[in-house]
């Protein structure tokens, strides 16, 4: 019976290891993200370049958004899932979204860490779950452990290099600079939209949409 | 009667050997499914229809130093069916540490999916069971047969 507590104790020392190291993979992370699965699942499949959404397609649709407007998180919740389904999954359309700084401070890093997570090919799934696990606006919830979080589940494979590009001036610049491109189409809230299509002189500003619908007549409109 | 209650009592060696390999056997088949799943870039269906695989398949619990932990599970079934098959004290107590082992980690990742992950794999909690399963047979088999000839 000796040697059968040894075993034991021998177990118990090898999983308390296992633990530990499984813990410390995901230190700093807030593992209580809301809908990763569906995000991941919504977007399966979906190819992704930078900020965009889908293969090369006739029509662009823009969405100017801040990551942190319960404005731009509605639709992201109600209305994207179905335009992906109907236009973007079938390659009639490509998304692209572009950071458009309107609520405070906190939407700079958090635009920046998309456009990092974009850099991996996983922008979208960071995008889509930073609107759905938004926090009060301004309220300091943008912290590097959230972001962290939202890249791991986000499926972001390299979180160092995201780390490393997140903070480049680089990223910040293309937040500001989508930022003054959002101010010159006239926009003045969140989420606004624009289209690119072949009949049209660059970006054509839209406005607000909410619904699939809206979006969807915009894309068969510009085609 | 107490005769047959014994026997319920302490099982035959060779009986708990069979179980434990036939459990070990079913877990390589459950833990295999989820990494292939894992491998093709995908993640186990869950049964009714729900995200609750491809949500744990996907946090970033699911691996360990960078390999799936279903890989882990297929690794340590398979060493649990090789000494399932085998005799002497050696085995015995491999088994039951093995046993031990793969059921401590088993409450982990459970208790992960219900209070980190919060969301539960079907096919995670099936090799869970197993997992259970099997190392109750080989404590039995390291209680009542250490020591004895084989």
């Amino acid at each position: 019976m000796q040697l059968g507590s040894a075993a034991a104790f021998l177990a118990i020392v090898v999983v308390a290891v296992l633990i530990v190291i499984s813990q410390s993979q995901t230190e700093g992370g807030d593992t209580n993200l809301e809908d990763v699965g569906l995000v991941n699942h919504e977007l399966r499949g979906i190819p992704q370049e930078g900020l965009a959404l889908g293969r090369a397609a006739p029509v662009k649709l823009v969405e100017f958004g801040d990551l942190q407007c319960p404005s731009c998180r509605a639709v992201a919740e109600d209305a994207m899932p179905g335009l992906i389904d109907s236009r973007v999954r079938n390659g009639s359309a490509r998304l692209e979204f572009r950071n458009f700084v309107i609520i405070g401070d906190e939407s700079t890093p958090a635009g920046a860490a998309a456009i990092a997570a974009g850099m991996q090919g996983h922008g979208w799934n960071f995008i889509e779950l930073f609107y759905r696990n938004q926090g009060t606006e301004n309220s300091g919830y943008v912290t590097d452990e959230f972001l962290t979080s939202l890249a791991k589940s986000a499926g972001v494979p390299d979180i160092a290099r995201w780390n490393r590009d997140r903070r480049s001036n680089d990223a910040i610049a293309q937040v500001e600079r989508s930022t003054e491109e959002a101010d010159g189409l006239g926009f003045d809230g969140t989420p606004s939209f624009a289209v690119e299509s072949p009949g049209t002189k660059g970006l054509e500003p839209l406005g607000f949409l909410s619904s699939t619908g809206d979006l969807e007549a915009a894309v068969d409109k510009a085609r | 009667m107490e005769a047959a209650l014994k026997q319920l009592r302490a099982p035959a060696e060779a009986t708990l050997q069979r179980a434990s390999a036939f459990g070990a056997a079913f877990g390589i088949g459950i833990a295999t499914y989820i990494a292939l799943s894992a491998a093709a870039g995908d993640a186990p269906a869950c049964i009714d229809g729900s995200h609750g695989c491809l949500t744990v398949a996907e946090s970033s619990y699911s691996h360990l130093l960078g390999i799936n932990v279903a890989v882990f599970g297929i690794a340590g079934y398979a060493v649990l069916l090789v000494v399932a098959m085998m005799r002497g004290d050696a085995a015995r107590l491999t088994g039951f540490a093995l046993g031990l082992i793969g059921f401590g980690f088993s409450v982990y990742l459970t208790y992960l999916e219900l209070f980190a992950i919060d969301a539960i794999c079907q096919w995670c909690v099936a090799s869970a069971i197993v997992m259970t399963v099997v190392f109750a047979i080989n404590t039995t088999r390291m209680m009542r047969y250490v020591g004895t000839e084989t």
